[in-house]
């Protein structure tokens, strides 16, 4: 076996006197796409921007390639190959599509025309090639979810954390970014995935783990875990569960 | 963010066939006025024009780009200036190693400056960088000596005149300033242009889009913020030095006060800052409105001009809140055949 792409050991948070993620441990194998499930308020965003750089754990590591990065900061982490997107989408927008997509090239190379051609062909890969030009505050929200995926992949990660992949989009356009996450993982790509939207998780993971309040309390294979009691009540509280037995 | 919102460039390779044409008719004009014209008032007023468009320029290279409103940037200009005219009266230095000198100098003070104040946003930003070049000013205007370095407090410093002496940077005519001022403008702009075109460039308006979407792409917001200070507060002090030079005087609150300050961020913001021609064209058409109201109006309507800026740039905000540059370059575009998109 080699080392797992990234371990997460003991990960702890505390915002004062709460703690936000408690003693979380999972590890995530190369080419994988895992989801990272749990109601609102579990600790699953603050477990991610810890991930990220984004936030200092208070405890515990993160190993990512067997090299410890926990404390990073997020420029240094985007060069070790993690690349990250955010909830709300956040372009650049008055720079244009192909502006966009080169900013991250530039962590990867230092030839501005191979970083435009790469950038190029990041567009064509999102299915953007004609809106290159394009500032992107005149895009659609979707399309700026597209770029935002796109922008995160020019600085050429091993690793893409997402965050929320669907939030607020058509079940067309779902399935359109659902059929684009498969494509990215297929280039070599693995993939962390916070999402709220089974269909989602269903149709992408081949494992979820999930959390609530803070704490890991699943970890398997969509269809197993959804169907564990700790889940369903995590969910839909302890009446569901109980009426279902 | 800043009083305005910023514009980009489109594609450097599309942009240039529309530039070229204007750009080298600009540069014929600009070369050509001394031999044309030969009143010496109309070439001092055409000198202070580009000293502004030069100081406009300097400080569009980080506030435009990485939209953060500095109105401290003239402490750059009075490190670089008092840094020129000590060098030259204290050790003899000839100006024209001075000027950069006085350039490392406001950078050097633009990296203490900086570290502490980009991790500020709008207002703040804006008022501490205030802040910063008023305490400079005033700790200059109270301080006749400062560790055997004679500052000469409120009243200044004048520059011993020579007379015709080229190692000096002092001349009886007025034309060789315009030239040495046309071409510092010229590498400003030349910066400018590369920055549009390298990472630096790039960086910086990721920066000003977003900040924490910049981070996950690899920038270190406080870094870049920081070299490009440095780059814009080596100009900035170079155009300080010069200004010594030219009037062979500095005093803290011409060089450091406030005044200048806002006068580089005007002149950036109305005419269109974040792009290369936007700092220059404000500078065309604020700095000789100031010049023909301080001339002519001055005496009796004191501090007109700023009136008169301040409704230009209401206006501007209002109605091109892009600049003035930004209708010139969807004419262009126009003129191009690429549509009105850009």
């Amino acid at each position: 076996m080699t080392a797992p792409l990234l371990e997460v050991r003991n990960l702890s948070k505390t915002f004062g006197g709460l703690k936000a993620v408690s003693e979380v441990s999972f590890t995530m194998n190369k080419g994988e796409i895992l989801a990272l499930l749990g109601p609102n308020g579990a600790g699953k965003t603050t477990a991610f921007n810890m991930i990220a750089g984004f936030l200092q754990p208070t405890e515990g590591q993160i190993l990512f390639e067997g090299r410890d990065i926990t404390g990073g900061k997020p420029w240094d982490l985007c060069r070790e190959g993690i690349a990250r997107t955010f909830q709300l989408s956040r372009p650049f927008s008055d720079l244009t599509v192909l502006e966009n997509l080169m900013v991250g090239g530039f962590a990867r190379s230092s030839d501005i025309g191979l970083i435009r051609s790469r950038a190029a062909e990041i567009a064509e890969f999102l299915g953007m090639g004609r809106q290159i030009d394009i500032e992107v505050q005149h895009l659609t929200a979707f399309d700026r979810r597209k770029l935002e995926l796109g922008r995160a992949l020019s600085t050429r990660p091993t690793l893409l954390l997402m965050d929320e992949v669907v939030a607020g989009a058509t079940p067309a356009e779902a399935q359109e970014m659902v059929a684009l996450v498969r494509k990215i993982r297929d280039t070599g790509v693995s993939i962390l995935i916070v999402e709220h939207v089974m269909k989602v998780i269903m149709a992408l993971s081949e494992r979820v783990i999930v959390m609530e309040s803070g704490r890991l309390i699943a970890d398997g294979k969509p269809h197993d875990v959804v169907a564990q009691p700790d889940v369903l009540k995590a969910y839909f509280g302890e009446q569901y569960v109980a009426t279902r037995a | 963010m800043s009083v305005a919102p910023h514009t980009t460039s489109a594609a450097p390779a599309a942009k240039s066939k529309s530039r070229v044409l204007p750009l080298a008719l600009f540069t014929a004009v600009l070369l050509g006025i001394p031999l044309v014209v030969k009143d010496s008032f109309f070439i001092h007023s055409c000198i202070v024009v580009l000293f502004f468009a030069y100081m406009a320029t300097s400080w569009n290279f980080v506030c435009g780009y990485v939209g953060q409103l500095s109105i401290g940037h003239s402490m750059f200009a009075g490190a670089g200036g008092y840094a020129t005219v000590l060098l030259f009266t204290q050790t003899g230095l000839s100006p024209w190693l001075g000027l950069p000198v006085g350039g490392l100098v406001a950078a050097l003070l633009s990296v203490l400056v900086g570290y502490p104040t980009f991790r500020l946003k709008g207002p703040y930003f804006a008022l501490t960088t205030i802040a910063f070049a008023e305490m400079i000013r005033i700790w200059v205007e109270n301080t006749d000596t400062f560790l055997g370095i004679p500052l000469n407090g409120a009243a200044g410093i004048t520059v011993p005149l020579l007379g015709q002496n080229v190692a000096a940077m002092q001349f009886n005519d007025k034309v060789p300033y315009y030239y040495i001022i046309a071409t510092m403008l010229g590498g400003a702009l030349l910066a400018t242009w590369l920055l549009e075109n390298a990472k630096l460039g790039f960086y910086l308006k990721a920066i000003r889009g977003d900040v924490d979407a910049a981070e996950s792409l690899g920038i270190s917001p406080s870094r870049y913020q920081l070299i490009a200070l440095a780059i814009s507060a080596f100009m900035t002090g170079m155009g300080g030095g010069f200004y010594a030079q030219f009037y062979r005087y500095v005093n803290a609150e011409r060089l450091i006060g406030v005044d200048l300050s806002i006068d580089m961020a005007l002149m950036s913001i109305i005419g269109g800052q974040g792009t290369i021609f936007g700092p220059l064209l404000g500078a065309l058409l604020l700095a000789p409105l100031a010049e023909i109201t301080r001339s002519h109006l001055g005496g009796s309507l004191l501090g007109l001009h700023i009136v008169v800026y301040g409704v230009i740039l209401i206006l501007a905000v209002l109605y091109l809140p892009k600049g003035l540059i930004d209708p010139l370059r969807r004419l262009a575009a126009k003129f191009n055949g690429r549509g009105t998109g850009r």
